[in-house]
């Protein structure tokens, strides 16, 4: 085995290197789609360069299944150290364990929260909650959740503003894009920074469809503000008689990076242009990833095809 | 913004909000002027019967007309279901796109700032 089966690997630090200065100036629906392309390459290639260390292990087969290094003989191909196929196994096990309980509660909470709307029903439910909520419920034809918290902050024009986010999240079907982002970080921890970078771009994204919709950006960053700092006011997770701080939301978040600035003075300036240097490194990054992988996989078939008789 | 330009069912949504964030009956008059736009009487006349129509709006005659107030078992129960399928529970927020969440005290700060300097 050469060094290709760890490329992937590599390239996926280097593509987490990338989301955040390529989120920063990038238009948000190109950007959100391209990283979450680039980041389900680089999950998939990375996982299956694990599967080629585990596979490397076949050496250890017992003598009649596999070949013998003999005297006089060529030497059969270096397999990786054990070692290294070991670390393998223990982070392929971690991986799936991640990517099945990030998709089972993911459902589960799509799950439990459409029920709080009637079925079939689309538009707005209003839930009688102080805690300051808006949410994109998808489904079909999905709904919004809104909290009376929320609602009674803000003026008509600013719920508005909220409304065509949420409606721009569920007609753009944004939690599609989330997810992906968010199973290629669970498969691939180094790709965390990715999936952040693509659940700032989604929610950019939205605050561009509600400025278009209600026809002011600088109305749309208003209402972003303020519902941030309502959260802060009475963290969506307290109980309702005591809204401390360091609890609810912003404490149980804890490391996890607060966009709602960035989107407040995103949308005090003009839209972003396309960002064409950043998408083509991000597709550039994409191939690289396909061909260290091709080149792993070939690797791997000279080595068995050595050591298998 | 022109009122054409609203996605299907958004009247709806904003009507219902606007009940939610008076916390009383109003009046058709009422609705039209908390909703802040440009809506005309009888659209919001139509789409409170229409959410009438649908159980989602209670009224009762009062003068000439009818004043509504929002059915609120419908609020309750969702008030329920998304504390239980939310309320302490950081990995399943997470999941959701949230209009706004998680906020360090220099953002903070910064959003104040921004708001406070951005007062009419």
């Amino acid at each position: 085995m050469t060094v290709w089966v760890y490329v992937p690997i590599v390239l996926s630090a280097a593509l987490a290197l990338l989301a955040g200065p390529i989120a920063a100036r990038s238009a948000p629906a190109a950007g959100a789609l391209a990283l979450a392309g680039a980041a389900l390459t680089a999950a998939v290639t990375s996982t299956a360069s694990l599967i080629l260390l585990v596979a490397t292990l076949i050496d250890d087969l017992p003598p009649p299944l596999v070949a013998r290094n003999e005297p006089g003989r060529p030497q059969l191909p270096q397999p990786v150290p054990d070692v290294i196929a070991i670390t393998a196994i223990v982070l392929l096990m971690i991986a799936l364990v991640r990517c099945g309980t990030d998709v089972r509660r993911r459902g589960e909470v799509h799950r439990r929260l459409r029920e709080a709307g009637r079925p079939g029903e689309g538009g707005v439910v209003i839930a009688d909650w102080a805690a300051p909520y808006a949410v994109a419920v998808p489904g079909r034809p999905g709904h919004v959740l809104l909290t009376t918290g929320l609602i009674r902050l803000l003026t008509p024009a600013e719920r508005r503003v909220v409304l065509a986010h949420e409606q721009s999240h569920l007609s753009r079907r944004h939690h599609r894009i989330t997810a992906a982002a968010a199973v290629a970080a669970a498969l691939n921890p180094l790709l965390i920074p990715v999936r952040d970078a693509v659940s700032y771009l989604v929610e950019r994204w939205a605050d561009e469809d509600a400025a278009a919709a209600v026809g002011d950006r600088h109305l749309t960053a208003r209402s972003v503000a303020k519902a941030a700092l309502a959260t802060l006011d009475r963290p969506a997770g307290a109980p309702d008689s005591s809204p401390g701080r360091g609890s609810g939301v912003n404490g149980m978040h804890g490391a996890r990076q607060s966009h709602a600035l960035s989107r407040v003075r995103a949308m005090t300036t003009p839209a972003p242009r396309a960002n064409r240097a950043g998408l083509i490194a991000l597709g550039l990054l994409s191939l690289a990833f396909i061909v260290t992988d091709a080149a792993a996989t070939s690797d791997f078939i000279t080595f068995a095809a050595a050591w298998l008789p | 913004m022109s009122e054409g330009r609203r996605a299907p069912g958004a009247l709806e949504s904003e009507v219902m909000a606007a009940l939610w964030a008076a916390g009383r009956e109003l009046t058709p008059a009422e609705v039209q002027s908390a909703l802040g736009s440009t809506l005309a009487y009888n659209t919001v006349l139509t789409i409170l019967g229409r959410l009438h129509d649908k159980g989602r709006l209670i009224r009762r005659p009062a003068g000439r007309g009818h004043v509504y107030w929002p059915a609120e078992d419908e609020a309750v129960f969702a008030a329920q279901t998304m504390r239980a399928t939310l309320t302490g529970r950081p990995d399943r927020e997470r999941v959701l796109q949230q209009f706004a969440a998680a906020l360090d005290d220099a953002d903070a700060a910064a959003l104040r700032a921004f708001l406070e300097a951005d007062r009419p």
